[in-house]
């Protein structure tokens, strides 16, 4: 992973609304949508927070933690390259949610929300990192230098599991390949390109999530694809 | 005359490629141009080869790293940590001492009282007597086991001459005789005294420390 921690844009507030502050600009509601499912859910859970209802609100704060696992994942894999990490970013990221419940607004997506936390926490685990790493030089990643090493190695844990060598190695060097192409990205495309194409979101969403609006979201995302295209070997 | 239209630009295939992802309508023209065109047609295709495959080894990854099983023992781990959430904080016993679960009414015994007063006691007497101790080993001029002696040897001698008939009591003890300071005086000057013949006469004219002392008293 890089030593660098570019990705700056959604660190200022762990829990607050989308609207909270930023350093560029204040988010703009993506305009009036109806609420999707898991919004209304996600309302309903607050309102028995409100009432004390807390069983009931665990109960079905579950159907969120089931709805939205997968992709958290997906995106915390992506941001951390570690599974044990990324698996904890989860689910601190719900443990956050919960706890804020009665911060959430209706008016945004209950996922533009949640992601926005998980990301956050996510940069803050790779700040700590790169703190941690100034210090600590990993026994079995010796053998290995450099930035190689650090791309590899949080990967290596589920390509051992295959049981072709060849095809370990292949896959191997084509996840070190892309973490050290996604690594190099700016750290604003580099945010737009994982919550879009990892986290499915749309450039509207993504706009919400970091305070940009969606035209520039655009150009952060076609940016951040033609620059990995030629990173990896493509036509730009 | 035909005009040809011009070629589609990257960020145009792009935006098609994630609308299109998200099953959102694509931009009517350029829809339309990619039927149309070839060459935008293959560049399209190529670009959503790319991202796709970036999307399928994503998905790949987690799926390997995250099976059924892992994704439910993460749903219990969540619950289980959401149960702690609303509660308040409980406070940890300090490791050795009674919880305070466990804790019963304090009742302490008339036998733990009398041997805290013994220890207690013990650690005074302890105290007063290393201090002083230390005191009297401080005062100058002090010798407790000087004084001590030369009392028991003038008692001694005091009880003989008592003892002795009359006759004989004009006669003195050795131990009267002999003062033992006078004794250790005279030995040591006669040690100390130089025996080379050309240092005597300096000998003689320098102040030795019993003469001092003799003087003194």
């Amino acid at each position: 992973m890089s030593t660098e921690v570019r990705s700056q844009t959604v660190t200022t507030s762990v829990v607050s609304a989308p609207a909270g502050p930023l350093p560029d600009a204040a988010p703009r509601r993506p305009g009036s949508v109806p609420l999707s499912d898991d919004s209304r859910l996600a309302v309903e859970i607050r309102e028995l927070v409100e009432r004390g209802e807390m069983d009931e609100a665990r109960e079905r704060f579950g159907g969120l933690v089931a709805a939205h696992q997968r992709r958290a994942l997906r995106i915390a894999f992506q941001y951390l390259r570690d599974a044990a990490e990324a698996d904890e970013a989860v689910q601190d990221a719900f443990v956050k949610v919960f706890s804020h419940i009665g911060s959430y607004r209706e008016a945004w997506p209950f996922e533009v929300w949640f992601t926005r936390i998980l990301i956050n926490g996510c940069l803050d685990r790779r700040k700590a990192r790169v703190r941690r790493d100034r210090w600590i030089v990993p026994a079995d990643d010796v053998a290995l230098a450099g930035h190689e090493r650090r791309v590899l190695a949080p990967g290596h844990q589920h390509v051992s599991m295959q049981a072709d060598p060849e095809a370990r190695l292949l896959a191997r060097e084509r996840q070190a390949r892309m973490t050290a192409a996604i690594d190099r990205l700016e750290g604003r495309q580099r945010t737009v390109f994982m919550l879009c194409h990892y986290g499915d979101c749309t450039p509207r969403e993504v706009g919400a999530m970091i305070g940009l609006n969606e035209s520039t979201v655009r150009v952060h995302l076609f940016r951040a694809a033609r620059k990995l295209r030629t990173l990896l070997g493509g036509q730009p | 005359m035909i005009v040809r239209a011009p070629h589609l630009q990257d960020d145009v295939l792009y935006d098609c490629y994630y609308a299109e992802r998200r099953g959102e309508p694509v931009d009517p023209p350029s829809a339309e141009h990619l039927v149309d065109c070839e060459t935008c047609a293959r560049r399209y295709a190529d670009v959503g080869a790319f991202l796709t495959t970036l999307s399928v080894d994503a998905e790949n990854d987690v799926d390997a790293l995250f099976p059924p099983e892992r994704l439910r023992q993460q749903q219990q781990d969540i619950a289980k940590r959401l149960e702690l959430v609303g509660r308040a904080a409980r406070v940890i016993t300090f490791p050795g001492r009674r919880s305070v679960a466990m804790a019963q009414p304090i009742r302490t015994s008339r036998t733990r009282i009398t041997t805290r007063w013994i220890a207690a006691a013990a650690a005074a007497g302890l105290f007063v007597g290393v201090a002083a101790g230390t005191f009297f080993n401080f005062v100058p001029g002090f010798d407790f086991s000087s004084h001590a002696r030369r009392a028991g040897i003038a008692a001694g001698a005091r009880q003989v001459s008592q003892s002795l008939p009359s006759h004989l009591s004009p006669v003195k003890t050795a131990v009267e005789i002999v003062d033992p300071d006078k004794f250790m005086s005279d030995l040591e000057s006669v040690l100390d005294r130089p025996h080379t013949s050309e240092l005597i006469a300096f000998d003689a004219l320098t102040p030795h420390m019993r003469e001092v002392r003799d003087f003194a008293r």
